[in-house]
């Protein structure tokens, strides 16, 4: 039965950065410390990443279960499969997000229980109170997952964020338009603090939400300061243990904890540059992330590249922050928190606009790439389409295409593969592209 | 006294071997099975009957292709998208993209000064290799090296879906079934196999001349085929199938005038024929 299937057992990947290597333990805490806390009776919620809403519910005592990690974690510890077939039978496509595939087999499962399904990856996901879904974009599981698990679990509530920004055009200036878009977040962000408010039991301490927004505010400058330091030759830290350390940014914002984090990534970063010490220690060919989530189950494909002499100092995937004092408004003077979480939310999607205005043809996306390129001396793009993650995918060859066009030609790898879905994947192949890939960085050096 | 260098070419489906010097001295091509990959030094052994030479004379090796970890004769192991891209640059100087149509896999690569610069690969899908046809043929009873010619004589190319080799099948034996003409089925085929290889490769600009290569280039249809999504007329090597083992005995040829260019000695494999123990 699939369903009994046991996981195959990994070695854990080598990481660079100390900082990275205590990602795994934190996590496994993360997820554990939710399931203790539905035992101590604690609001649970169940929670997008890049919502907005990570103050607010932490202002409000509410633990979140953070259920696209939770799949990545089973993708990781390669055990997402029997999950996936669990949402199968349940009629869901397999073609859909397999974040939310994961999630739905495991929610069916752990319903029909009444408990955890048999040895789930670090002791499973707790039983939410609410569910905060969120309307952005392309990516519309963040609508409808939270809506498709209530089929199996019809008492738990469910508050939609619409949290829109303005979409990028050369002939206009979003600033013409970007306070309707504040306005229309922070109506949203109000509707949110009421729903917490009604399902909790307790008022919003306003105080204390503004205490947690310029905390948050300090660790985006904190976490910018540190990610820039990777420019350095040799870099010393890659795409690979990004893949980890973006876990407080997305994960813990708005706390004390994922403060510290960044501060010691930061020491740590300054003290390896200072000693010369790098991901490798000799770097032939410095590659971007360009766009794409990661196989969670082959993120030793990074060591790969280091062991041909390749490092990441830099990628666009989960780097979900700017420096907010290189925004073009002063945010330190919205002291309203609810207009202050809007505007940074506007501003860190319009951040590379003006960019791609001054340069005819371009797009914010590829003014990014384009700028990482140069800051970070790098030689080769690769991007991953993950089949199932639409929002990633849609758009990767254009913008390839496109930097191609109103930059450069730059060499380039596209991996195909998924997210969770590990059926997806072939090691052999994808070492092989990646072998070509670098034969190719290679001859263009030469 | 004369240096004289061997590429082999493992590939998915058919095993090459080439031993040059100045130019190609000997060549055999063999279809690839467990036993074949395995047995790699008895395809090595047959192209040094032919060109007459103890396989102590061979200066280096190179082995490329998909089964190129099972050569453990080779001196080094190139990959298979370098090896085309040397091997298209000395059969066809003026191309500037390359098109292999593979047994298991198909690939696009720019060339520049001889060398990839970029390249794109279809390994997850069927759909838009040689191994489409060869499934169709069987389906259809055809030989698989009968369907080129059969297409020419097509009168309309019946569309056939290029999503899936399974359920591609399926419909051109309902089609067939139908009373739809055999040529214009196979027609069909080529047309569905260039439709998905184009559609790879559009994520390379496409810069003329453009060279097809690999068993696909052998079939007359399909080449037609490709020239109709390009709109012009592609180069083809006389023996499409070689160009990858041509090109990994020429990096050979390149590694070791380097070598004694820079005066640097180069670590070569035992000049010993024997059976890779991968499979055992």
């Amino acid at each position: 039965m699939s369903e009994e299937k046991k996981p195959e057992e990994r070695k854990k990947r080598r990481t660079a950065t100390e900082a990275a290597s205590k990602i795994g333990p934190m996590v496994k805490a993360s997820i554990g410390g939710t399931v203790q806390a539905r035992e101590e009776g604690k609001p649970l919620a169940y929670s997008f990443i890049c919502c907005c809403y990570d103050e607010i519910i932490r202002a409000m005592d509410v633990v979140p279960i953070w259920t696209e990690n939770y799949a990545g974690v089973c993708g990781a510890k390669r055990d997402a499969q029997r999950f996936l077939e669990r949402a199968e039978s349940e009629n869901f496509s397999r073609s859909l997000c397999t974040y939310a595939l994961c999630g739905l087999g495991f929610d069916a499962w752990r319903e029909e229980l009444g408990e955890m399904p048999p040895e789930a990856p670090w002791g499973g996901q707790a039983r939410p109170d609410m569910m905060l879904g969120s309307g952005q974009m392309l990516c519309d599981p963040r609508n409808k997952w939270y809506q498709a698990a209530q089929h199996y679990m019809p008492d738990v509530p469910i508050y939609d964020v619409g949290l829109p920004w303005p979409p990028y055009e050369d002939d206009y200036d979003y600033r013409e338009v970007q306070d309707y878009y504040v306005k229309y977040i922070v109506r949203e962000l109000k509707g949110l603090v009421k729903f917490l408010e009604k399902h909790t039991g307790k008022k919003m301490d306003w105080e204390r939400l503004s205490g947690l927004v310029d905390l948050t505010d300090k660790t985006w400058n904190l976490i910018w300061e540190a990610y820039e330091l990777r420019r350095a030759v040799p870099t010393p830290m890659g795409t690979g243990d990004a893949m980890n350390t973006m876990v407080p940014m997305v994960f813990m914002m708005g706390t004390q904890e994922c403060y510290d984090y960044y501060k010691d990534l930061y020491d740590e970063l300054k003290l390896k540059i200072a000693n010369k010490e790098g991901v490798i220690p000799d770097e032939k060919y410095r590659l971007i992330w360009g766009g794409g989530l990661p196989s969670w189950f082959a993120l030793s494909d990074f060591n790969y590249f280091n062991s041909k002499g390749a490092v990441f100092p830099v990628e666009t995937t989960y780097r979900m922050i700017e420096a907010t004092y290189n925004f073009d408004m002063d945010l330190s003077k919205i002291s309203d928190p609810l207009e202050h979480i809007a505007w940074r939310w506007v501003k860190f999607w319009t951040y590379w606009h003006d960019k791609a205005r001054k340069r005819p043809g371009s797009h914010p996306d590829v003014e990014r790439l384009i700028k990482y390129i140069e800051d970070y001396k790098i030689d080769g793009i690769v991007m991953h389409e993950a089949f199932s993650c639409r929002s990633w995918h849609v758009g990767l060859i254009w913008q390839l295409n496109l930097l191609k066009k109103v930059y450069r030609d730059i060499p380039s790898l596209i991996l195909e593969s998924d997210i969770v879905d590990i059926s997806s994947y072939n090691e052999v192949d994808t070492r092989a592209k990646i072998d070509a890939f670098i034969d190719t960085l290679e001859a263009v050096k030469r | 006294m004369s240096q004289y260098f061997a590429g082999v070419d493992i590939g998915s489906t058919m095993t090459k071997v080439v031993i040059m010097n100045q130019s190609v001295l000997a060549s055999v091509i063999g279809p690839t099975g467990p036993e074949h990959r395995k047995l790699a030094n008895r395809v090595m052994e047959e192209a040094l009957g032919k060109a007459k030479l103890p396989f102590e004379d061979i200066t280096y090796v190179v082995a490329t292709g998909y089964g190129r970890i099972n050569v453990p004769f080779a001196d080094k192991q190139i990959t298979e998208i370098s090896c085309h891209a040397r091997g298209v640059a000395y059969l066809l100087p003026e191309a500037r993209t390359v098109i292999d149509i593979g047994g298991q896999d198909s690939k696009g690569i720019k060339l520049k000064d001889g060398r990839a610069v970029d390249f794109v690969m279809n390994d997850k899908c069927a759909a838009g290799t040689g191994r489409f046809l060869e499934v169709a043929a069987e389906e259809l009873g055809v030989k698989l090296e009968d369907m080129g010619k059969l297409s020419l004589e097509a009168k309309k190319a019946v569309s056939v879906s290029n999503t899936c080799t399974v359920f591609a099948t399926h419909e051109v034996v309902t089609k067939l079934s139908k009373g739809a003409a055999l040529p214009d089925i196979i027609a069909g085929l080529h047309e569905a196999i260039a439709t998905r290889v184009y559609g790879m490769l559009r994520r390379l600009k496409i810069e003329r001349e453009v060279a097809l290569t690999g068993g696909g280039a052998k079939n007359i249809g399909l080449v037609r085929a490709m020239e109709a999504k390009l709109g012009f007329a592609v180069l083809v090597p006389p023996e499409p199938l070689l160009t990858g083992a041509i090109g990994a005995a020429l990096l050979g040829k390149d590694i070791v005038k380097e070598a004694e260019e820079k005066g640097t000695t180069l670590a070569r494999a035992e000049r010993r024929l024997q059976e890779a123990t991968l499979f055992t």
